[in-house]
């Protein structure tokens, strides 16, 4: 799954801890995200997507077949 | 259960390490010659109170993860449950096919929990790394060079106690030997930080 998370957070000018601290979870699960070696499940993608004020669909895009 | 922060955490596994190592030493020898059965008992138990300590530190930790970190804890706890249950397996069949001498197996099962912790921590950070984090990450927790310099420092107590004490050549040296290992990567860790807050600074 790809993300705009980084491209997001970028915008707001948070760092990746500040991210993590708002949505309780460590740095180290932001990277994992961010670089989509982790994908986030419904409820953490949904608090981000609630964090951002976006759609869930505008931040997570299935990969093109 | 309250969460624990991953700093408090190592230095309360530290601690209680350290006086388990203490306990084993000072309490194994007098357990085999007590003289009343609750003396003998309570001198071969008493060490395992700081690891229960560190099973209930582990339990609170992971309960308090997010979920990455509760995957990891679960690859790193399997890993570990295969690893310590394969040992034990063949310990077991070495014991019950008398290939072993009759007090090799008793101390065996007391290096089933340190290699049971061992792997877990090993391949968590396995498993963390496969998900991006570095192993050399001071961001979180107790910087990498201070957690192995208190290792070295506690294992270098260990070899003096055991030299002035115990008297015996193998517990004298594995201690300083571990001890000297442990230094080794503080100082290597240390370096490693220098050099990376010097290139932040330029």
């Amino acid at each position: 799954m790809n993300n705009r998370i980084r491209e997001l957070r970028g915008e707001r000018g948070w760092s990746q801890g500040d991210l993590a601290d708002k949505l309780d979870v460590s740095r180290q699960t932001i990277n994992a995200i961010e670089t989509g070696k982790y994908d986030p499940s419904l409820p953490l993608a949904f608090r981000i997507a609630r964090l951002l004020r976006l759609p869930i669909e505008s931040i997570f895009q299935p990969e093109k077949d | 259960m309250k969460p624990i922060s991953k700093t408090q955490y190592e230095l309360r596994v530290l601690a209680a390490s350290a006086v388990y190592v203490v306990l084993v030493i000072a309490l194994l020898p007098q357990a085999r010659h007590a003289a009343s059965p609750a003396t003998h008992l309570a001198c071969a138990l008493v060490p395992v109170l700081p690891m229960l300590y560190i099973v209930w530190l582990i339990a609170r930790r992971v309960w308090s993860s997010d979920e990455l970190e509760q995957r990891t804890h679960l690859i790193g706890l399997g890993a570990a449950a295969a690893i310590a249950g394969s040992f034990s397996l063949i310990t077991g069949f070495l014991a019950a096919g008398k290939a072993l001498s009759p007090e090799v197996p008793g101390v065996l099962l007391i290096w089933i929990f340190p290699l049971m912790m061992g792997s877990y921590g090993l391949a968590q950070k396995w498993a963390q790394r496969r998900y991006g984090a570095s192993f050399c990450d001071d961001s979180e927790g107790l910087p990498k060079a201070i957690g192995f310099g208190l290792l070295a420092l506690m294992f270098a107590g260990m070899a003096l106690w055991a030299y002035w004490h115990v008297a015996d050549e193998f517990s004298t040296g594995l201690f300083a030997g571990l001890s000297l290992g442990f230094a080794l990567a503080a100082a290597m860790f240390a370096w490693r930080r220098r050099n990376r807050n010097r290139h932040e600074g330029e």
